[in-house]
């Protein structure tokens, strides 16, 4: 309690961080490439479909997972250009707990919605039925994939990957037309501080993680009485743990970035990954019985560390409180 | 006080005690709950002075509490997404009554009682259905669940009793989350809060939505004056270089909410713990435990800043506000301050 109240005190007094990260490095570095390399995934996505949309061609499945991991390496960016028009929601519609995205997809086929012929016109059509878990469900699951309209079902996959390869772009057009710039040299309306670009970062740091252990892993993790491996992210295309990992990846990146290349904060995440790595479950089955469990929630308990030793290390630094109400979330 | 406590008691079992009332739990102004530097949770009863009255302790975390309107019982609720709220006696110092959430509901945290303190209505979720219920419990009965009704909405959050008491106005955050995941958010972007008043009954009288600009603004928490202004106050979902107003005002007739620019969520960190307003509705008062930051305004007008660290709980005093934070620090409205080793939870609700 003591050691708290100082730090709270010291927090108030010395607002600026003892050593603020460099942003201009962190979007050069990290941002951008993250952005450019889903914007070209998604465009050999999109031409991938325009080539061949059946659901069992082989090069439209590698083009799938390729763009898909490079949206799960930019996946903690929630702000500015992402959040804008909600890109990111229509790019990655997950959890979706009422499961308004298969729900979406077939009224999409039933109705013969004419949006699905006109890219403009699917702009507009529900984020439910818009971006990766769609395609997801289009590609891999059974009602669609194998389903009674393949000339329609095709059509779709056409559809969404077109919207995502233009949705992609448009992000990455934005960080390159100004967006980057504003948080590079912050001192205008957006960022008004170099604090404040790295609030944002550590936030986004932060909230991506929290997502990764409590929805990711704790989503199919449910209770141990009721285990929900069909809750499993993208588990149609066996890429559960697979997100795990490479969010993990983009993040330790980005937190050795922010953090200065603390030793601690490395070593966090190397201990996460190693465990991800070990686990051999790619998409949680493993939930369903108690040793399995154990080691996905292995898993998540290293990830709650890195969490925790943000919290109370890094994010002081930069201004941002770990206080007992700031941190509740209520 | 011990000896006091056994001597009501012993009254108490001979039927000879009189009307029990607040006074009898040593006249609080204030309920907060709050961590002990043990690491235990207690519910806590302060006086105007911030001065700790009584002290009983809590199985966990604690959020809200509300107090009943003329025994001294106070409902102390569980942090979301708790499964259990307990009535305790103040007086006596004793639990008087457990809550337990039916099956598949968990409560968010707040409640509120009818003018008379015979009905007890929680804010919860149904969680298999993402929808908001308010839960309808006889405090006369043992506190035995009785009727559930909607929310109105998704994620309810606070509740709060309309002036003349024939009305609830509910906070329907518009987040939904299930208990198997925690905290995490699972419909952002679909989210869609509202400002829900509806009838002891269940009526739905009104309901207040915001524009699609603050679709991903929250209504969380709510304080209510004499005159019916509701104001309430947001948690912002979005980009954290939005400058949305987290802070509005509404009343039943009217179609809008006015919202306050100088509460801007960039000044605030996009998160407001916390609302009070005072009896003429002139004067109201928000935290920002992620900002540090406490405002008050007069008149629509923002008329006062306080950095505080991990400010939350505030409440009305008899003049100007009272504000409690995660430090232990207790702010007072002259200006002065008490320091308790207790860590003050969310909020400070006014007995």
């Amino acid at each position: 309690m003591r050691l708290r109240l100082a730090a709270a005190f010291v927090l108030l007094a010395t607002p600026v961080a003892a050593n603020p990260p460099d942003i201009a490095a962190i979007v050069e570095t990290h941002i951008l490439p993250g952005y450019t390399a889903l914007a070209s995934d998604a465009d050999a996505l999109a031409r991938a479909a325009a080539a061949d949309c059946a659901p069992g061609n082989a090069e439209l499945a590698v083009a799938y997972h390729e763009a898909f991991d490079a949206w799960v390496r930019v996946s903690h960016l929630r702000f500015g250009p992402s959040e804008a028009d909600d890109r990111a929601f229509a790019l990655a519609f997950w959890p979706d707990p009422r499961g308004s995205t298969p729900k979406a997809l077939a009224a999409l086929i039933k109705d013969q919605d004419a949006a699905v012929a006109d890219p403009a016109a699917f702009s507009e059509v529900s984020v439910a039925a818009r971006g990766f878990y769609a395609l997801e469900f289009l590609l891999f699951d059974p009602q669609f994939a194998g389903g009674a309209a393949p000339g329609d079902t095709c059509a779709l996959i056409k559809a969404v990957s077109i919207d995502i390869a233009a949705n992609a772009r448009s992000i990455l057009e934005e960080w390159q037309g100004g967006y980057g710039a504003l948080m590079s040299a912050p001192g205008n309306e957006t960022y008004r501080t170099p604090n404040e670009a790295a609030r944002q970062l550590f936030t986004s740091l932060a909230t991506g993680l929290e997502f990764t252990a409590e929805t990711r892993l704790g989503r199919p993790m449910g209770t141990f009485e009721r285990p929900r491996p069909n809750r499993a992210e993208a588990r149609r295309s066996g890429r559960s743990l697979r997100h795990v990992t490479l969010s993990l990846e983009a993040t330790g990146e980005l937190a050795n970035l922010i953090s200065g290349g603390d030793a601690a904060v490395a070593q966090a995440f190397d201990q996460a990954l190693g465990r991800a790595a070990a686990l051999d479950d790619p998409v949680f089955a493993g939930v369903a019985d108690p040793q399995g469990r154990f080691r996905v929630e292995a898993l998540k308990q290293r990830i709650d560390a890195i969490r925790q030793l943000l919290a109370e290390e890094i994010g002081p630094d930069l201004g941002i409180a770990a206080g007992f109400n700031a941190l509740d979330g209520d | 006080m011990a000896d006091r406590r056994a001597f009501l008691a012993g009254l108490l079992a001979t039927g000879l005690a009189p009307k029990q009332g607040w006074a009898d739990a040593g006249s609080p102004a204030y309920l907060s709950a709050g961590r002990k530097p043990d690491g235990t949770y207690a519910l806590f009863g302060l006086g105007a002075d911030a001065g700790i009255v009584f002290e009983l302790p809590l199985p966990g975390r604690g959020h809200a509490a509300a107090a009943h309107p003329t025994r001294p019982e106070a409902v102390a609720f569980a942090r979301r997404p708790g499964r259990f709220a307990i009535v305790l006696d103040c007086a006596l110092g004793r639990e008087k009554a457990h809550l337990a959430a039916p099956e598949g509901r968990h409560f968010y945290g707040h409640g509120a009682f009818s003018a008379d303190g015979r009905l007890l209505f929680t804010t919860e979720n149904d969680f298999e259905a993402g929808q908001g219920i308010v839960g309808v419990w006889a405090a006369d009965e043992g506190y035995r669940r009785i009727a559930e009704f909607s929310s109105g909405g998704v994620g309810p959050h606070d509740i709060k009793l309309m002036p003349g008491g024939g009305a609830l106005v509910i906070a329907n955050g518009g987040i939904e989350t299930h208990p198997e995941t925690g905290r995490s958010k699972l419909n952002l972007p679909t989210m869609r809060s509202n400002l829900s008043y509806i009838g002891l009954d269940g009526r739905g009288i009104a309901q207040l939505q915001l524009d699609d600009g603050h679709r991903k603004n929250s209504i969380r928490h709510l304080a209510v004056a004499q005159d019916g202004t509701v104001a309430f106050a947001m948690q912002w979902q979005g980009d954290l270089a939005s400058d949305l107003p987290l802070l509005g005002l509404h009343r039943i007739s009217q179609p809008d909410a006015a919202l306050m620019p100088e509460a801007g969520g960039r000044r605030l960190n996009g998160y407001l713990g916390s609302i009070a307003i005072s009896d003429d509705g002139q004067a109201i008062a928000v935290t920002s435990p992620r900002g540090n930051l406490l405002q008050e305004y007069r008149r629509g007008l923002l008329a006062r800043e306080a950095r505080i660290a991990d400010v939350c709980g505030v409440a009305m005093a008899q003049t100007g506000f009272m504000a409690t934070s995660g430090t232990g620090r207790i702010a007072l409205p002259n200006g002065g301050a008490v320091t308790h080793a207790i860590a003050w939870d969310n909020h400070l609700i006014r007995i």
